[in-house]
C-alpha cells in the first residue's frame, strides 16, 4: 500500500508540474499581461482588454497547446522506437520522417517557388509548407512500411530508415546548394523548429492527429511490452510480428509526422524524455512508461518552451537549440549516472 | 506380445524434413525424415552435436520457424492450423537468448507469460495475478517478484523464463539449451526442476542441451540427432543399444556404457601394475589412465604403483626392479612418471 500512495503522488506531482507549466507559458510573452487577466481570459474568454484576450487566445493559448501536444507526441514516439529496435539511442526521427519531412519542405521552399512569393499567400503559404512537409514525411512512411511488412530482421529495417534519411538529406543538401539567400534563410530557420507559428485554425488538424497516434500509441501498449522480451518470445507468446511493427509505425509517424510538418524537427526530446521517465519509475512496462513519457514530453517542451522566450523581447530562440540544451545535459547525466543508458 | 504405446501422445511430428529457406524456393536442408513423438508428462532432452539442427527442430516445433515439408501435429491437428493465439496457449518457448533488460521487475516478465490469456491492453485481473504468483513459487523465486531481471544470477534467471512458461499455461514447454550458461549445480537444478513440472503439471517439456550426463539422470525420453537420422528411446535404451557413440562419430569421444558418460579414446602404452583400496585406488587408476598407461591390477611383476594408507597419511610408492620412489601427492608421482624417468 506504501508504494501505491508513493506511486500516486508521483502521478500528481507530473500532473501538477504539466498543469503549471502550461500556465506559466501562456503568462509568459513578449507582452507583459498580468496572472489576473490571464486566468480571466482562460475562464471566461473574455477580457477587459481586448488586445488581452487576442494576443492570449490567438497566440499564447495555441502555442501551449502546441508545446504540450508536441512533447506528448514526440516522446511517446521516442519510446516506441527505442523498443521496437531495441535501441536506447533511438527517436522518433530514426525512420527519416523528419528528413522525408524537410525534403518536401526543401522543394516547396528552395525548389518551387521563392519563399517570399508563398509568404504572400499568408495563412495559406504556411498551410503549403504544412502540407508538403507532411507529403515528404507520408512518403517515407510509406516506404518503411512497404518494408517492414516484407523484410523480418528488425536492423535490416533501421539501416534503411538511416539510408533513406541520409539521402533525403543529401537531395536537400543540393538543393540548398543552389538557392539563393533569402531562400535558405527560410528553410534553415523551418529547421530551428517553431511552436509559435501554429495558428488557431492548424491545432483543428494538430490535435486529432496527435490524438489518433496517441490512441494508436496506447492501444500498442501490450505489443510494446512483449516485443521487449525480443521478437521470439513476442512470436511465441502469439504476438504478429509484422501487425504489430506496422501499427507502431503508423502510429509514430502519425505522431511525428505531425508535428515536423507543423513545427519543424524538434530535436532530442523523443530521445531524452523517455530514459526521464525510466529513471523515475524504474520500470520498463509501458503501461506505466507511455503515460509517464507522455506527461514528462509536455512539461519538457513547455519547458523549454519558456526558456525560449527568456530574451524577452519580440523575437524568441528558436525551439530546436533549447530542447537540446535541456535534453543533453539530461543524457549526460544519465549516462555519467549509470554508466551506460538503459536498455529498453 | 510387446506392449508399444500406452499413454496419449500430445506431440506427433511425420516425416518432417528441416531447414532454412534461403528464398522462397531454395532451402538448405538439415535433417529430414524425421519420425517422433512426446506423451503427456514426458521430459524429453535433445541431444545432438552443435550445427546437427536442434536448435531448428525446437524452433519449428515452437512454431517459430517453417518446416521445409512433413507435418508436426499437436493434439492430432497440424500446428498450421491454429491460429496465433490459439497456438500460444498450447506451445511456450525459452529462446537461448539471455533476456537483460534495465528495470523490468521479475514480476513484470513473469507476468508478459499471461499475453495470450489477456485483453487488448493486457490487463492482469485476478486469475493471472494467481498464475504469475503460483508459476513463481513452482520454480521456486517467489521472494524474488519485485527484482529486476538483470540484477539476479543467470540460474535464477533460467528460472523466471521457466516461470513465464507456465504463466503462459500451456501444455507443451520448449526450451533451446537452458543450462547453456550455467554452473553445474544449476544445470543439475534446472534439469530436475523441468522433470518435477513435467511430472506434478503433466507438461510436457522438451529442451535441447549438451550435458548428457544429466539428460540421462532426469529425462524420460532422448531425441538423438544424428547427421542423417533422429533416434528416440528412453536413455537407458541408448546407452544399451551403444547408439550414442554414434553421435560424435570419427571424434575422439567414445562413450562409457558403464559410467553413462563420454571419455577421450585413449592409445594405451606401457603398462603398469598398481595396488591400493578403494578411492584412492579409484583416483591413482584415473591419474595413471590419463598419461596414458594400460593399469594392471595386483601385477608386481612390472612397474607398478602402491598406495599406502597409514592413519591420515598417504604415500604412493612406485617400485620397479631396481628401486623404490616415494610421492606424497598423485601429482608429484605423475610429474616424476612424465619427466623424472627421462631426464
Amino acid at each position: 500500500m506504501k508504494s501505491n500512495f508513493k506511486t500516486f503522488l508521483v502521478w500528481a506531482f507530473l500532473i501538477i508540474i504539466l498543469f503549471t507549466l502550461f500556465v506559466f507559458d501562456i503568462f509568459l510573452g513578449s507582452v507583459k499581461i498580468p496572472f489576473r487577466e490571464i486566468f480571466h481570459i482562460l475562464f471566461t474568454g473574455k477580457s477587459e482588454y481586448s488586445e488581452y484576450s487576442a494576443i492570449v487566445l490567438y497566440f499564447r493559448i495555441p502555442k501551449a497547446l502546441t508545446a504540450l501536444f508536441a512533447g506528448f507526441a514526440l516522446s511517446v514516439s521516442g519510446l516506441q522506437m527505442q523498443t521496437i529496435f531495441k535501441n536506447p539511442l533511438a527517436g522518433p526521427y530514426v525512420l527519416g520522417i523528419s528528413a522525408g519531412a524537410s525534403l518536401g519542405v526543401a522543394i516547396l521552399v528552395l525548389g518551387v517557388s521563392s519563399f517570399t512569393v508563398i509568404n504572400q499567400f499568408g495563412v495559406i503559404g504556411n498551410w503549403l509548407i504544412v502540407i508538403a512537409a507532411w507529403i515528404g514525411s507520408g512518403l517515407i512512411l510509406f516506404l518503411i512500411l512497404a518494408i517492414s511488412v516484407r523484410v523480418k530482421d528488425i536492423m535490416t529495417i533501421l539501416i534503411l530508415g538511416i539510408m533513406f534519411g541520409s539521402a533525403t538529406t543529401s537531395i536537400v543538401s543540393i538543393l540548398q546548394y543552389f538557392s539563393s539567400e533569402s531562400m535558405l534563410k527560410a528553410f534553415v530557420i523551418w529547421t530551428m523548429g517553431s511552436l509559435g507559428g501554429v495558428s488557431k485554425s492548424q491545432l483543428f488538424v494538430l490535435i486529432p492527429s496527435v490524438s489518433i497516434g496517441l490512441i494508436m500509441a496506447f492501444l500498442s501498449v501490450k505489443m510494446l511490452n512483449a516485443m521487449l522480451v525480443g521478437e521470439n518470445y513476442a512470436k511465441s507468446m502469439g504476438l504478429n510480428i509484422k501487425l504489430s511493427r506496422f501499427f507502431v509505425f503508423f502510429s509514430t509517424s502519425l505522431l511525428a509526422g505531425s508535428i515536423t510538418a507543423f513545427c519543424g524537427p524538434i530535436g532530442f526530446i523523443g530521445i531524452a524524455v523517455p530514459h526521464i521517465a525510466r529513471m523515475i519509475f524504474k520500470t520498463a512496462n509501458h503501461k506505466i512508461l507511455l503515460p509517464g513519457t507522455m506527461l514528462i514530453g509536455g512539461s519538457v517542451l513547455l519547458f523549454s518552451d519558456m526558456i525560449s522566450q527568456l530574451p524577452g523581447k519580440e523575437s524568441s530562440l528558436p525551439i530546436n537549440s533549447i530542447t537540446a540544451l535541456v535534453g543533453i545535459p539530461i543524457v549526460i547525466w544519465i549516462i555519467i549516472r549509470k554508466q551506460k543508458f538503459s536498455t529498453m | 506380445m510387446l506392449n508399444m504405446e500406452t499413454r496419449k501422445h500430445i506431440l506427433e511430428i511425420h516425416n518432417l524434413e528441416i531447414g532454412y529457406h534461403i528464398s522462397k524456393r531454395i532451402h538448405n536442408s538439415l535433417v529430414s525424415n524425421i519420425n517422433l513423438t512426446a506423451s503427456e508428462g514426458e521430459l524429453i532432452a535433445v541431444i545432438g552435436k552443435n550445427g546437427v539442427g536442434k536448435s531448428t527442430l525446437l524452433r519449428n516445433i515452437a512454431g517459430l520457424q517453417n518446416s521445409i515439408q512433413g507435418d508436426i501435429l499437436l493434439n492430432k491437428k497440424n500446428i498450421i492450423g491454429y491460429s496465433r493465439a490459439d497456438f500460444a496457449r498450447l506451445v511456450s518457448f525459452v529462446s537461448t537468448e539471455i533476456v537483460n533488460i534495465n528495470n523490468l521487475r521479475v514480476f513484470d516478465l513473469v507476468a508478459l507469460g499471461r499475453f495470450p490469456h489477456t485483453n487488448w491492453f493486457g490487463k492482469l485481473e485476478t486469475k493471472d495475478l494467481k498464475s504469475v504468483s503460483k508459476a513463481l513459487e513452482m520454480v521456486g523465486m517467489k521472494s524474488f517478484v519485485n527484482k529486476n531481471i538483470n540484477e539476479i544470477s543467470d540460474g535464477e534467471r533460467q528460472r523466471v523464463m521457466i516461470a513465464r512458461t507456465l504463466a503462459q499455461d500451456t501444455p507443451v514447454i520448449v526450451l533451446d539449451e537452458p543450462t547453456a550458461f550455467l554452473d553445474l549445480p544449476n544445470k543439475y537444478e534446472i534439469v530436475h526442476l523441468l522433470n518435477n513440472l513435467s511430472k506434478t503439471e503433466n507438461k510436457t517439456i522438451i529442451f535441447s542441451t549438451h550435458d548428457l550426463n544429466i539428460a540421462i539422470q532426469e529425462t524420460d525420453k532422448i531425441w538423438l540427432m544424428l547427421n542423417d537420422s533422429i533416434i528416440e528411446g528412453a536413455p537407458e535404451d541408448l546407452i544399451l543399444n551403444e547408439t550414442f557413440n554414434q553421435i560424435f562419430d570419427n571424434s575422439k569421444l567414445s562413450f562409457d556404457r558403464v559410467k553413462g558418460d563420454f571419455r577421450m579414446k585413449r592409445k594405451y602404452t606401457e603398462k603398469i601394475g598398481l595396488f591400493g583400496e578403494g578411492i584412492y585406488y579409484t583416483w591413482t587408476k584415473k591419474a595413471l589412465e590419463r598419461m596414458n598407461f594400460t593399469v594392471e591390477k595386483g601385477n608386481d611383476s612390472i612397474e607398478h604403483v602402491v598406495v599406502e594408507q597409514n592413519n591420515e597419511i598417504v604415500i604412493w610408492k612406485l617400485i620397479d626392479t631396481n628401486e623404490i620412489l616415494e610421492f606424497n601427492s598423485i601429482y608429484n608421482l605423475s610429474n616424476h612418471l612424465k619427466n623424472g624417468r627421462n631426464p
